[in-house]
Order: structure tokens, then C-alpha cells, then sequence
């Protein structure tokens, strides 16, 4: 086991230090980042800092240098963002600070992407969004929509106000594994388990994974309308996201 | 500042069942029999203890950490058992003389959370609609994102008080104007587009402009038409203060002074810190923009406390900046904070 010593790079040491409480994640992020190149710490560094033109000189600078995309992706990037996430939880960080941590992130991915697509490596993986019928508000699902695509998700946004219908085309469009919806009115929030009958009327139930989120919504909303996950931010629509197409065992395998 | 002795009316927020306390604040205690309560100050000045149900305790929500607890007072009041129900009752009762005495001059009411079902729904609308009109001195607002929830709520008003107002119509939404008119009820008219939310203060401006319009055809006055700017929170864009501001500046001018301009204003600091400091300068940049009127808890926002902050302090500026979108990702409000700079803001 990694000591947090081993961690070459201050910032990092300084972050998990501060910031990182419970000792199970510490244990981890410790163990992450002790045997990550300094160059993805320095990564992580100014993601966690927000900092998109350094992002974007160091990913570039890391990939040009020969270290592979994949590499930088999950040691870099992924692993700034999990520090973020933490933080957001916490309340030692706010909206506009995660924001602009999904902004560098971005920046990131942008080398990244066309590398691991020319070598025909699969996005982290693809989302169906959209707020349900009825429900014109977006604010939440579209800072969701920002989170996934920083963490590596290609998103297929449907808008608002998105019919049943209009769900299901989508999935079989894209051929997509996993679907959200948002809903921020308890009025409207009953179409998302509409929704959901849609998707087993039309036999398609299994081949999806359903996850749920907006104000109103609770976990216990979402498991009454048989949704496979629930967040309760857009931080978590990220981590329920990744745990229902078993990301996490997939990137380190 | 000109606007120092206008009149801003306020239409109180605090009767919603999606409002909590957390429950590691001061209010969540442990009552004097035992169990675990909401405490408050009643109507008679002593101090009382709503119980958290255990079905309320079941629920995820509670697991991190929030009590819905208008929530809880309108269920044992509706339905609980005795002496759960009159301490429902009671709650209620305090929610209603808290606002009156802060000053509100409607009382919103909001019970869409209060079940999934639309026919529970209505009929808590309908019950929750006579209960407060039988204690308050003030009329009611009655507010939902569904249009039976509202008629139901409004059909069930006296309007012993005075006339209740219709919690709102808009594109999507136009029958509600017939609805009002029918009644001959005031009604809050919101800027959202037929397909979506605005996007900028153009669109809130031409939105707005075709339910005043249809309002105003359809016979209802102008002193009876309330128009909702749309308050969206600052920490997601920075421009979507600027927006707001902009279109209750051109909604003023184009349709003169009896207009009534409002907003849900405290949207505007969800996602950041120091939200009493972010809500008063809000309150306050309304106001000079032409709004008259607030959607919000009146206990929070005292407006002659409000409007007479000091707004040259460096706090104050700080919160401005951020609002106006002169403070990127809100980089020195933030730093501000971390550095103990921003204090409560000074109780009225």
C-alpha cells in the first residue's frame, strides 16, 4: 500500500490532505495517484484548479511525448475529477468552481478523443438525455450533460419536453446502453416512470439502463418507477452513470 | 436610491411542501417527550415541537440529512393521528403569522410534492386553500406546475381577504388566462417560452409581451397581471443575471407603472455560499431595474432592512459583481468567503 509520501506532486498531496476525509477514499486516491507519472499529476493539478489553457498545454505536451491517451485519460483527467467530485460533495467547492473543472476537462478530452477513436476505442460510454414530457426546465440536465461529456460520455441530448416516444427512438437510433431523465416538477415527474412502461411495452426494457434526477426527484421515487439509478446532482448523475455500465472495471481492466 | 420608499409586495414563499431544515441545524431537536422534532415558535409566542413522523424517517432524503417539514405539518394535519394533527395544525398556523408579520401580502401555496397522485394533490390543495384562508389576514397565491391543482386550490378560495392570485399562467399555459379572467383573479404571467426556457432577456421580454398582451385582450387590467422575469442561478452562467435585469428593464418601459414585476428572487444564489448576502443585493438590483414585487420568504427578506445595506461595503460589491457578471466563475466572491470576508449579513 501507497503512503501519501510517495506522491510526488504538492498540489495533489496538499488536496487529498485538505480535502479528502473518509478513509477508504483516501486510501484510494492515494494508491492512484502515488503510481501516476508526475506529468498526470501535474494534469490533475490544473484540473482540479480549473486552469483549461494549462490542461489543454500539459495533455498535449503528454500526448506528443508518447504517453498513450488511455493513460492520460484515467491518470490525469479522471482521476483530477475525482478529487472534484469529493470536494463538490463536501461543500468545499461550488457550482461555478465545478464548473469550470468540467470546462478543463473538456479541454482535455478534446486531444484525447480523436485518438482513441482512430484506434477505435469506445467512449467511456453513451447517454440519452433529456427532460420528460412536459418539463421545460434544463438548467440541472444540462449541467449534467456538461459533467458527463467532461468525464469522458458521448451525450445525445434530446432537450425538453421529450416524449416517450421520442426516448425510445432515440436509444434505438444510437444504439445507446444507458438513458437519464430529469424532470424538475413534481407534476411532470410521473412521466418519467410513463417512461419507463413505454420502454417495457415496447420490449426494449432490458436492453437499457434508466437513470433519474431533478429537484423533486428522490431515491425512492426513482426504485417505485423501476429506474436502475438515481443522483442527486450532477456530480452524482456522473457516478450513477458510470456505475451502471460498470465503467470503473472497464477503464482498469 | 430612488426606489427607497416604493412599495414591493411580497408574496410569501414559505408554505411549500418541498421546503427543509436540515437536520443538523439548530431547528431539528429532540422534543421534551423524547422524540425527534421540528422545533418552532407558535403563534402565542411559545415554543413547540413537530415530531418527524417515521415514515418521513424511511425516506432517503432524511438518510442525508433534510426534513420536508411543511410537508410533514399538512400530512398529520390532513390526516394524522391526535395530538400529531393539531401540532400540524399549529405549524401551519406559525407559518402563516411568521409571514404576515414579516410583512407578506400574499400567501403562496404549494403542495405538489405532497404526493404523486394528482386526485391527492387537489385534494390537499383544496384543504391546505381553507385552512390558511381561516387564519390568514392576508389573501393567497395559489401556486403549481398543473393547471386542475391550481383551478381546485382557487375554487376553494373565499377570498375573505381579498382576491388569491393565479400561481401562473404562461405559453404553455394560456387557458389559465380565461381561467383568471372567468374569476376575475390577478395572475402571474411567467416569461417561459412555449418550447423551453428563455435564453436571453429578448426572448423573456417578447415571451412576457405575448401573455400581457393576451391578457390584456382577454379584459384582465394591468394592475392585476404580475409578470414572473424568470430568476435562474447566477453560479450556472454569468450572463444569466444581466438577462433578468435587462428584461424587467424593458417590461417596465413598455408597459408602464401599474404592471406588477416579480420573480422567484432567492434563485438566484442556489449553488453558492452566502445566499442571504447574494439575495439581498439581488433584491435590491431588481428593484432599480423595475420590479416591484418578490416571490419570496419574507422572514429572509426584510426590504427596508434591504434596502438600507450599506452598498458601497466590500462585501456588498463583491455580490454585486458576481450578479452583474463582473466576477468570473465568481473567482473573488468565492475567494472572499474562503477568507472569512463575507459575514452574515446584519439581522433587521
Amino acid at each position: 500500500m501507497a503512503e501519501i509520501t510517495d506522491i510526488s506532486n504538492d498540489f495533489i498531496r496538499q488536496e487529498i490532505e485538505e480535502y479528502i476525509e473518509r478513509p477508504e477514499e483516501r486510501e484510494r486516491n492515494i494508491n492512484l495517484f502515488a503510481r501516476a507519472r508526475p506529468k498526470m499529476q501535474e494534469i490533475a493539478a490544473a484540473l482540479i484548479d480549473g486552469d483549461n489553457d494549462t490542461v489543454n498545454r500539459l495533455t498535449r505536451e503528454a500526448l506528443d511525448s508518447g504517453i498513450e491517451a488511455l493513460e492520460v485519460m484515467d491518470d490525469g483527467l479522471i482521476a483530477g475529477m475525482g478529487i472534484v467530485g469529493i470536494k463538490f460533495r463536501q461543500n468545499f467547492i461550488f457550482v461555478p468552481e465545478v464548473l469550470a473543472c468540467a470546462r478543463a476537462m473538456k479541454a482535455g478530452m478534446a486531444h484525447i478523443e480523436p485518438i482513441l477513436s482512430a484506434a477505435g476505442i469506445e467512449p467511456v460510454g453513451k447517454v440519452i438525455m433529456g427532460t420528460v414530457k412536459g418539463d421545460l426546465h434544463d438548467i440541472g440536465k444540462n449541467l449534467c450533460i456538461m459533467m458527463l461529456r467532461g468525464s469522458g460520455f458521448e451525450v445525445i441530448d434530446l432537450g425538453v419536453d421529450t416524449a416517450p416516444d421520442r426516448f425510445i427512438e432515440a436509444v434505438e437510433e444510437h444504439d445507446a446502453l444507458l438513458l437519464g431523465m430529469s424532470a424538475l416538477l413534481s407534476t411532470t415527474m410521473p412521466n418519467m416512470g410513463k417512461t419507463i412502461e413505454a420502454f417495457i411495452d415496447a420490449d426494449l426494457r432490458d436492453k437499457v439502463k434508466i437513470m433519474v434526477g431533478g429537484a423533486p426527484v428522490t431515491q425512492e421515487f426513482a426504485d417505485d418507477m423501476g429506474a436502475d439509478g438515481y443522483g442527486k446532482d450532477a456530480l452524482a448523475c456522473v457516478a450513477t452513470a458510470k456505475k451502471l455500465l460498470g465503467v470503473v472495471a472497464k477503464t482498469r481492466a | 436610491m430612488e426606489n427607497r420608499n416604493q412599495q414591493f409586495i411580497i408574496i410569501g414563499e414559505n408554505i411549500h411542501t418541498t421546503r427543509v431544515v436540515v437536520r443538523k441545524g439548530k431547528l431539528v431537536t429532540t422534543a421534551p417527550e423524547g422524540s425527534e422534532a421540528v422545533r418552532y415558535t407558535a403563534a402565542d409566542g411559545s415554543t413547540r415541537y413537530l415530531a418527524i413522523p417515521d415514515y418521513i424517517k424511511r425516506t432517503k432524503d432524511y438518510d442525508e440529512g433534510s426534513v420536508k417539514h411543511v410537508k410533514i405539518a399538512v400530512l398529520e394535519a390532513m390526516a394524522g393521528q391526535e395530538p400529531s394533527a393539531a401540532e400540524g395544525l399549529e405549524y401551519i398556523r406559525a407559518l402563516v403569522n411568521r409571514q404576515v408579520k414579516a410583512g407578506a401580502d400574499f400567501l403562496d401555496l404549494n403542495v405538489d410534492e405532497i404526493s404523486l397522485r394528482l386526485q391527492d394533490q387537489i385534494e390537499a390543495i383544496r384543504w391546505l386553500v381553507r385552512t390558511v384562508e381561516a387564519m390568514s389576514p392576508v389573501p393567497l397565491s395559489v401556486d403549481s406546475s398543473n393547471m386542475e391543482i391550481i383551478e381546485a386550490g382557487l375554487d376553494a378560495c373565499e377570498g375573505r381577504a381579498g382576491r388569491p392570485l393565479l400561481n401562473s399562467a404562461s405559453l404553455e399555459r394560456v387557458e389559465a388566462l380565461e381561467f383568471a379572467k372567468s374569476k376575475n383573479l390577478p395572475v402571474i404571467v411567467t416569461a417561459a417560452g412555449q418550447k423551453g426556457m428563455p435564453e436571453d432577456d429578448e426572448q423573456r421580454v417578447v415571451n412576457a409581451s405575448r401573455m400581457v398582451d393576451a391578457a390584456l385582450a382577454s379584459g384582465i387590467a394591468l394592475p392585476d397581471i404580475f409578470v414572473d422575469a424568470l430568476v435562474f442561478p447566477i453560479s450556472v452562467d454569468s450572463r444569466f443575471g444581466n438577462h433578468c435585469l435587462d428584461a424587467i428593464r424593458r417590461i417596465r418601459q413598455k408597459y408602464g407603472p401599474e404592471i406588477h414585476i416579480t420573480g422567484g428572487l432567492s434563485n438566484v444564489s442556489f449553488g453558492l455560499p452566502c445566499r442571504r448576502l447574494l439575495n439581498d443585493a439581488w433584491v435590491n438590483l431588481s428593484l432599480a431595474a423595475g420590479a416591484d414585487c418578490g416571490i419570496v420568504d419574507p422572514v429572509a427578506t426584510d426590504v427596508r432592512r434591504i434596502m438600507s445595506i450599506d452598498n458601497q461595503n466590500a462585501q456588498y460589491r463583491l455580490a454585486e459583481d458576481v450578479l452583474l457578471g463582473r466576477d468570473r466563475n465568481c473567482k473573488n466572491f468565492l475567494r472572499a468567503y474562503r477568507k472569512g470576508e463575507l459575514q452574515a449579513a446584519p439581522a433587521g
